[in-house]
């Protein structure tokens, strides 16, 4: 009796602490971005070229798996390239060439940590943010190291530019202003609480926006990073917020959806909750935004925050939705599928991708 | 059920959340939170490992016994009748045979439950981060807590443990470096199982095979989980080894004897 229990004490334990290591599975949602004729889907073991008008595959990177984990969006770059970072062992970033899903770079770039950050192009130069709480400066033609500036703890907000300085955020509670010439700091501010998700540069450059745990989206300026306005929020706002004119729309973990006035940082919506909480950015589109849920659902709304459409995708939407051509590009966790084109006018499922 | 066990797991993970918020944040507030947290488990499962300790004790007296000894002998062609005659003693005499097995299967829980929470909290990826901010009780302030500083000693807690070789020597079999933790663990275990058998007199008791034969597979069991899975999970093993013996100790029921060479063995019959 006692012999029987002591075995099955060791198998459960030996199950179902198995079960809770997540060492060899991902460790966030898919990364996704689109050119104008293909998807790219950054989902596990493989990047995937899947094509816009059918949803069909065109290629998966690498051919068979390893130890890489893509979770990060796919960076398509001017020359070329689509840049590809791994959550896995392997700690690459690697150089695809999106015509034919091979290798670019004779070997891919490795940092000491994993990436869970996307990277940013400016010119002809990669700037990396790892997990270990180091930028990179890579060459754009062949990923070879330029310089490293070490931050503060772990980075995971793709970095943002105004075409001067990168900005960086940070677990830390930090947004960094990088000077690349000079090949440091210029400024750093306070957020009050980690930053996960990617500041945003308005377009004439001025001003940076940003979020944090803190429950609040900061205005700052880009020059120097003092603080213009700071909004409130109801809880945070994970991810970029979307820049459509004068609005920023906004969404947080709760599932609140906000339109905030870029000059004074107010809130213009009464309390917009459509379902479930929210982590990808919100897509401005034509007439208005629309945001992806975990509960699988896109909702669109209009200027006022009326409800325009909403379609049930399914499984948990984690990913920020994008947009390219007359189509909405959806990438659930939990579904049978791994990728939708959702038409954009929210009327029907176009097309869904399953991997094969 | 799915519901009920993450509820267990958000209730421990605020509770080592809380410790270390209380802790200051500051490097090493993660490793000693864990330990004061063992020592809160410890504190509430003593009258349980109390029970398993009286169950054990007189199962090791049952087997001594001469009227135990005797239909062990009688029937042993009869498994039924033996199975009987052993439930009518443990009635007689008021001895609950799981009695003894109670704070293991407790303790199982709390160990899935609490490497659970160790990762939860310390939230390395985004999905993970995002459970975090989910699971934070309203009274706890998230933004001042996220990241939390992992450090303790020369641990990661939320990965395994290892010492890296010198002159950047690796063996694919121990990808972390020299495993100090595991053996740590493995040692306590040991000694803390050693240490609270009670000696036996008998020698073909079975109890005390059963125990001497868990004396191996359980501190190996226990090294192997540390070697691949967060430190984290060590530093509870450690601590909750050491206030083991403690309390074996308090109740005077440590047996230094086992662990001295030859120590442990049926003693031989004196001679008159």
């Amino acid at each position: 009796m006692k012999r029987f229990a002591l075995i099955l004490f060791v198998l459960l334990g030996a199950v179902l602490l198995s079960a809770c290591s997540a060492s060899a599975q991902s460790v966030s949602w898919p990364g996704l971005s689109a050119d104008a004729n293909n998807a790219y889907l950054a989902k596990g073991q493989f990047v995937y070229a899947v094509r816009l008008s059918d949803g069909a595959k065109v290629w998966q990177y690498p051919a068979s798996g390893g130890s890489q984990i893509f979770d990060a969006n796919p960076v398509l770059t001017p020359d070329g390239q689509l840049l590809a970072a791994s959550a896995g062992s392997d700690n690459g970033l690697y150089s695809i060439d999106p015509a034919t899903g091979k290798d670019k770079w004779s070997a891919p770039f490795t940092a000491p940590d994993h990436w869970v950050a996307a990277p940013l192009v400016l010119q002809d130069t990669i700037y990396a943010a790892n997990n270990n709480g180091i930028l990179y400066a890579l060459k754009l033609a062949t990923g070879e190291k330029l310089w490293s500036l070490p931050l503060g703890h772990s980075l995971w907000g793709t970095p943002a530019t105004d075409g001067k300085l990168i900005f960086v955020p940070s677990l830390d509670h930090f947004l960094y202003a990088v000077d690349p010439q000079a090949q440091k700091i210029a400024w750093k501010v306070d957020l009050g609480g980690a930053a996960a998700g990617s500041p945003v540069v308005s377009t004439d450059g001025k001003t940076v926006y940003v979020s944090s745990s803190a429950k609040k989206l900061f205005a700052l300026d880009a020059t120097t990073g003092s603080i213009q306005w700071t909004a409130n929020t109801t809880n945070w706002v994970w991810n970029a917020p979307a820049l459509s004119g004068d609005t920023l729309f906004a969404s947080d973990i709760s599932g609140n959806v906000y339109s905030i006035g870029t000059v004074n940082g107010k809130n213009a919506w009464p309390v917009v909750q459509p379902d479930g909480p929210i982590t990808g950015s919100p897509l401005a589109i034509q007439n208005g935004v629309a945001v992806a849920t975990e509960s699988g659902f896109i909702y669109a709304f209009d200027a006022h925050g009326a409800p325009l459409w909403n379609i049930s995708v399914g499984g948990n939407i984690y990913t920020s939705p994008i947009a390219s051509g007359n189509l909405i590009l959806v990438a659930p966790l939990n579904a049978d599928f791994m990728l939708a084109g959702v038409s954009n006018d929210g009327k029907q499922i176009l097309w869904k991708f399953t991997g094969k | 059920m799915g519901a009920i066990w993450d509820q267990f797991i958000t209730l421990f993970t605020n509770v080592l959340l809380l410790i270390y918020n209380f802790l200051g944040h500051g490097e090493n507030a993660f490793g000693v939170a864990i330990i004061l947290f063992t020592i809160l488990i410890r504190a509430i499962t003593w009258p349980l490992n109390a029970q398993q300790l009286k169950g054990a004790k007189a199962m090791q007296d049952l087997q001594n016994d001469k009227e135990w000894q005797d239909i062990q002998k009688k029937y042993a062609k009869d498994r039924e009748k033996l199975a009987q005659e052993q439930m009518r003693i443990y009635k007689d005499r008021g001895i609950n045979p799981f009695a003894s097995c109670l704070p293991t299967l407790i303790q199982f829980p709390i160990i899935i439950g609490l490497y659970q929470s160790i990762i939860r909290a310390l939230a390395a990826s985004p999905l993970g981060l995002l459970q975090l901010a989910r699971s934070v009780y309203p009274f706890m302030n998230i933004a001042a807590l996220v990241p939390l500083n992992s450090k303790f000693l020369w641990m990661d807690l939320g990965r395994p443990e290892g010492i890296p070789f010198p002159g950047g020597f690796t063996l694919s079999f121990l990808p972390y470096g020299f495993p100090t933790l595991a053996i740590i663990v493995a040692l306590t275990t040991y000694l803390q199982t050693k240490l609270t058998m009670p000696p036996s007199t008998n020698p073909g008791d079975q109890t005390a095979a059963m125990n001497s034969m868990m004396s191996i597979y359980m501190p190996l069991f226990l090294g192997w989980l540390v070697l691949n899975y967060a430190s984290g999970l060590a530093v509870y093993f450690v601590t909750s080894n050491v206030l083991g013996i403690v309390q074996y100790a308090m109740m005077g029921r440590v047996n230094w004897r086992n662990v001295l060479p030859g120590g442990g063995k049926p003693a031989p019959a004196k001679k008159k």
